[in-house]
């Protein structure tokens, strides 16, 4: 097994099949984690992990030898996470309210079921409500969220890459932050205090 | 973005994410330094973004680097092919590689369960359906067959599954192609059929070369529990019918 990418990236250009091998066991579970937060389904990530592969092995000759490669497979694997959310149907971000109501209150039932504050401390629990949070987002909120959040993207750039006008892109982000915010409240502040971050505003 | 007195939620997310210009951003710093609510709104947001920060990644179950190969290698093969390709491929699936390509968008599309076209007039194209259902036939009956001595092993310690991981992996590639082909002329229920197998064929392809009984007892119930032996036989059925239909009358040429 070559001992650094440079050396797969090299050896797999001139079609050895053992050394893009090598890229795969070194980088899979790294993509899968990126396109299971972008698409939120362990299904389309794995066919994410698929597609970004593919790509990348058509791609390997336009790939910049003194580049980082896992860089550059993380870029090709947010660009296929895109294409598969944009390849399905979606309506821009509704602004009636109703699913940020319906999600409160789902919230505010898991509470009352018995989750007392020292529990919700735990920090297992702030993770299960962080993921339960994660799969009440649209796969659009999902998207433009994960992208400005954890990578860093610009609303400009995530309009553009998801294919939404900047004030849907920006409302998308809003929303996710919203719900995030209804979901951990309860961590992050007293509980006299849940409710609205912005109630008295 | 803001009232009179205080900045609204998505201003101050925009101020986190540091989207806002230059100016706004320093007037929003000038009110929050003189501001206590929107202090504590924006110390909250801060709170809430840490705590998605501590997220931990999803946990892969051991072996995922060598399924993940297992269902790419085909994939890689097929896309431009490694200088062996030509060399490890059996010579009847480069065959029906090539029929698929000449096929495809005809055959799948209603005719498994469909009537049949009049017998008597045999085109090229009919021809060539004619030997990709052959094909296909033989691939679900070797799957079939793999399947029957899965489910039949005898259950006694540790079972060698290295003759096992070869014939799944030889029906990986074959079972991949068909499932195309499925897919692409919008045979929803054979494409599922053939996904559903792919993927017990590919993680026996990735197992390790032996299995404790209870893997074995876990693969047994896998093919038990989604009825894929059945499915599989079903389909193998449908596709032997519409060979018999297919084939020509006496008396008549083909």
């Amino acid at each position: 097994m070559p001992q650094t990418d440079a050396a797969a990236v090299a050896l797999a250009r001139g079609g050895d099949s053992e050394a893009f091998h090598s890229l795969v066991d070194r980088h899979s579970r790294a993509v899968y984690r990126l396109a299971y937060r972008m698409t939120g389904s362990p299904h389309d990530a794995e066919d994410v992990v698929q597609e970004t592969f593919l790509r990348a092995y058509k791609q390997l000759g336009r790939f910049e030898s003194r580049a980082n490669f896992g860089t550059w497979l993380h870029r090709i694997a947010v660009n296929c996470s895109i294409d598969l959310i944009r390849s399905r149907p979606h309506r821009e971000t509704a602004h009636d309210g109703t699913d940020l109501e319906q999600f409160g209150a789902a919230v505010e039932r898991n509470d009352r079921a018995g989750a007392s504050p020292e529990r919700l401390m735990m920090s297992t629990e702030v993770h299960e409500r962080i993921a339960a949070a994660m799969t009440g987002l649209s796969a659009m909120e999902r998207a433009a969220f994960m992208l400005r959040h954890f990578e860093g993207r610009s609303i400009n750039e995530i309009s553009q890459s998801l294919g939404l006008k900047t004030n849907a892109a920006k409302h998308s982000i809003f929303r996710a932050v919203r719900k995030m915010r209804i979901a951990l409240e309860p961590f992050v502040a007293e509980p006299a205090a849940r409710g609205s971050l912005i109630a008295d505003h | 973005m803001t009232d009179l007195k205080h900045f609204d939620e998505d201003h101050l997310v925009l101020h986190f994410y540091g989207e806002l210009d230059a100016g706004a951003a320093a007037q929003t710093e000038t009110h929050l330094a003189s501001c206590g609510d929107c202090r504590a709104s924006y110390a909250r947001l801060q709170r809430v973004m840490a705590a998605v920060d501590t997220l931990p990644d999803s946990v892969l179950p051991e072996g995922f680097e060598r399924v993940t190969w297992a269902r790419l290698q085909p994939s890689l093969q097929r896309s431009s092919g490694w200088r062996s390709w030509f060399v490890r491929v059996p010579g009847s699936l480069a065959l029906a590689s090539a029929i698929l390509i000449l096929v495809a968008g005809a055959f799948f599309a209603g005719r498994l369960s469909g009537t049949p076209e009049r017998a008597d007039i045999v085109t090229a194209d009919q021809m060539r359906e004619r030997v990709l259902l052959a094909d296909l036939g033989e691939h679900l009956d070797r799957s079939q067959m793999m399947l029957v001595d899965l489910v039949s092993a005898e259950d006694g310690g540790v079972l060698d599954m290295s003759a096992e991981r070869r014939r799944a992996g030889d029906l990986v590639t074959a079972n991949r192609l068909y499932r195309q082909t499925a897919d692409e002329s919008g045979e929803v229920r054979v494409r599922e059929l053939l996904d559903e197998l792919e993927r017990l064929l590919v993680d026996l392809a990735a197992s390790p070369d032996t299995l404790s009984s209870e893997d074995m007892a876990n693969v047994r119930a896998r093919i038990d529990a989604n009825g894929l032996l059945f499915k599989v036989r079903v389909l193998s059925t449908a596709v032997r019918e519409r060979q018999k239909q297919m084939r020509p009358r006496a008396g008549q040429s083909s």
